[in-house]
């Protein structure tokens, strides 16, 4: 029982974003997806999501077709996401960000929640509960009632985490989480993430840090011009002569391809705000 | 951590005094009101009114943040819901709770049947197609001559009673209002703090989001229209009751424009500030009277001020009423 796609392809007119793509991610696992700048890795993320309708193929989650459900819906099948550029909601409190997600679960009580006050005291307090012990596992809870979009740029890439993961996700899967964080940051959530792998978790990610990459993930798969270069352990990708002719034009070692990483950190560091 | 406490700790002392004064203010207003001459209680009644009809849209723009300029569509359904229900021009005589209830199904009715075809549309897009509703209505009922009385209205409509109990003196009305706003008020509040109100909120802040993360927007949506437009509805009712008449010409642009003008200077998002915000529009033009034709003038000039000085309107939407209840009765 796994997450699927099946010659799974995008495409934007004549220009191929993913081709053809054949893929299975087993739970309990870390998959970590890299590539090039524009190999197509947010593209499989957000095809996944059902934000970018699929041109052709399928993804199946436990062989349940994923790709014709819209989004609200693929979100109720179990697959949380972060995104590139962070999407809280900015003018909610940190735990409102959190407490918001128990929606689809608690939508059918909202009558009652308003008409008999004990039942919505006994539910704030119960998703208060949950929230909070999320908050508290990635050490928030002093940001509790603060504004989500007032809080120092690392703070927001964990909260973004975090509320991905309050309806305890069969599917997580994170888009650059570590880009912007300086090296503390991200050590601390290698850890974070390594402490969320669970049985019968999927977990996807995208991402730019090799060092995050290499440590966290149990099987990596290598993009290149929307294809599936290589898929391998840590140890199989580093020594692939394929992966480094991608990244680098020659094939020569990784310590290059973590510089050209670093270049793609910097240039994700600050993060445009939408609105004041 | 310690960042955070500080932020939340430091509040200035002086908001108990002011949310004690308004308070004030307020609780002398209702028990002054019985003594007050007729016309002074048809002012009041129609700030009453206007608060209603804040409270409504107010869930539409504030909570789920959708500009809707067509709200006076719903005012004007349930006014005429009662107009032709308890009149001589269908020779209709319903109760005027059985209206009320009519008139609020009516109004969720429209909510939804507008709701539905400017689900994908948002901000300025959304702004022009409502306008553009709230017209149609208008339009309709001004040419429909044969059911509406067309651009003469709907003239002798019934004294309201209420279990045998008549509504007809400013007074009554007053009551009945105050009982309607108060009732809205509370179960709109309720609403917001509801798991439905934060995913209004979530939907504001940033939509895509808010799908990704399981909510239907559009249910979610229809739910604001359908509830905004109910009370709308109902207000519309109590306004034909009030005034025994009924006339295409309360029902223009200008209106919508006016709620929604009262729900940015009072603040967006928050009952308190409606109350502020209608106070201000409705109690100014009276306080202004005597300047007559510069009186507009005057009124711009002060939106323009306190839009200026308070960007996030008089009563910010951090200081809600469960703010208000903490500041006046807690530590």
């Amino acid at each position: 029982m796994t997450l699927a796609f099946d010659r799974l392809r995008k495409q934007y007119g004549q220009v191929v974003a993913i081709d053809d793509v054949t893929a299975a991610f087993a739970p309990g696992l870390i998959h970590g997806v890299i590539g090039p700048n524009g190999a197509g890795k947010s593209t499989l993320i957000n095809m996944t999501a059902g934000s970018y309708s699929v041109s052709s193929g399928s993804i199946t989650l436990d062989g349940k077709r994923l790709d014709t459900l819209k989004k609200y819906q693929i979100a109720n099948s179990g697959v949380a996401r972060t995104y590139q550029n962070i999407r809280l909601f900015d003018q909610m409190t940190v735990l409102e960000n959190l407490e918001v997600c128990f929606y689809p679960a608690d939508a059918a009580g909202t009558w009652k929640e308003v008409m008999w006050p004990p039942y919505a005291l006994a539910r704030r307090e119960s998703r208060r509960e949950k929230c909070m012990e999320i908050l508290r596992f990635f050490d928030l809870q002093g940001y509790a009632d603060c504004d989500a979009g007032s809080l120092p740029y690392g703070r927001q890439r964990m909260l973004e985490i975090a509320r991905a993961l309050v309806p305890n996700p069969r599917v997580l899967l994170l888009d650059e989480p570590a880009a912007g964080l300086n090296h503390h940051e991200t050590a601390e959530l290698t850890a974070r993430l390594a402490a969320q792998r669970l049985p019968d978790r999927i977990t996807i990610i995208v991402e730019h840090d090799m060092d995050l990459v290499m440590s966290l993930c149990d099987n990596i798969i290598v993009m290149h011009h929307g294809k599936l270069l290589f898929q391998g352990t840590p140890a199989e990708v580093q020594a692939s002569p394929d992966v480094q002719l991608a990244y680098l034009g020659t094939a020569n070692d990784i310590d290059d391809i973590r510089a050209a990483a670093q270049d793609r950190r910097a240039q994700l560091g600050i993060r445009a705000r939408r609105r004041s | 951590m310690s960042a955070a406490g500080t932020l939340t700790a430091t509040r200035p002392r002086s908001g108990r005094a002011v949310s004690f004064l308004f308070f004030a203010i307020a609780l002398a207003l209702i028990v002054a009101t019985p003594f007050l001459p007729n016309y002074y209680v048809r002012v009041i009644n129609s700030l009453l009114i206007y608060i209603l009809l804040g409270i409504g849209l107010n869930i539409v723009i504030g909570y789920a943040g959708l500009l809707d300029l067509g709200f006076v569509a719903f005012y004007a359904v349930g006014a005429y819901s009662y107009a032709l229900l308890a009149s001589p021009q269908l020779d209709l005589h319903w109760p005027f709770l059985l209206i009320l209830l009519v008139a609020a199904c009516l109004g969720a009715v429209t909510g939804i049947l507008l709701g539905i075809p400017v689900l994908r549309l948002r901000g300025d897009y959304l702004a022009i197609v409502t306008l553009g509703f709230g017209e149609i209505i208008r339009i309709i009922i001004n040419n429909m001559d044969w059911l509406t009385g067309g651009p003469k209205g709907i003239a002798r409509l019934d004294k309201a009673s209420i279990l045998g109990i008549q509504v007809a003196r400013p007074i009554d009305f007053f009551w009945l209002l105050l009982v309607t706003v108060l009732v809205a008020g509370v179960l709109v509040w309720r609403l917001e703090r509801s798991i439905l109100g934060k995913a209004w909120a979530a939907i504001r802040e940033d939509q895509d989001a808010a799908r990704g993360i399981g909510i239907n927007t559009t249910n979610a949506k229809l739910a604001a229209f359908a509830t905004s437009a109910t009370i709308g509805s109902i207000a519309g009712a109590i306004f034909a009751a009030s005034q025994r008449f009924v006339s295409p010409e309360s029902f223009t642009l200008q209106e919508s424009v006016l709620i929604v003008l009262m729900i940015v200077i009072g603040g967006i998002g928050n009952i308190l500030g409606i109350v502020a915000g209608a106070a201000i529009l409705m109690l100014l033009p009276e306080v202004l009277r005597e300047f007559a034709e510069w009186r507009i003038l005057f009124l711009g000039l002060l939106m323009i001020f306190l839009i200026i000085v308070r960007p996030a309107g008089i009563v910010p939407r951090s200081f809600g009423p469960d703010k208000l209840i903490r500041r006046l009765f807690g530590k």
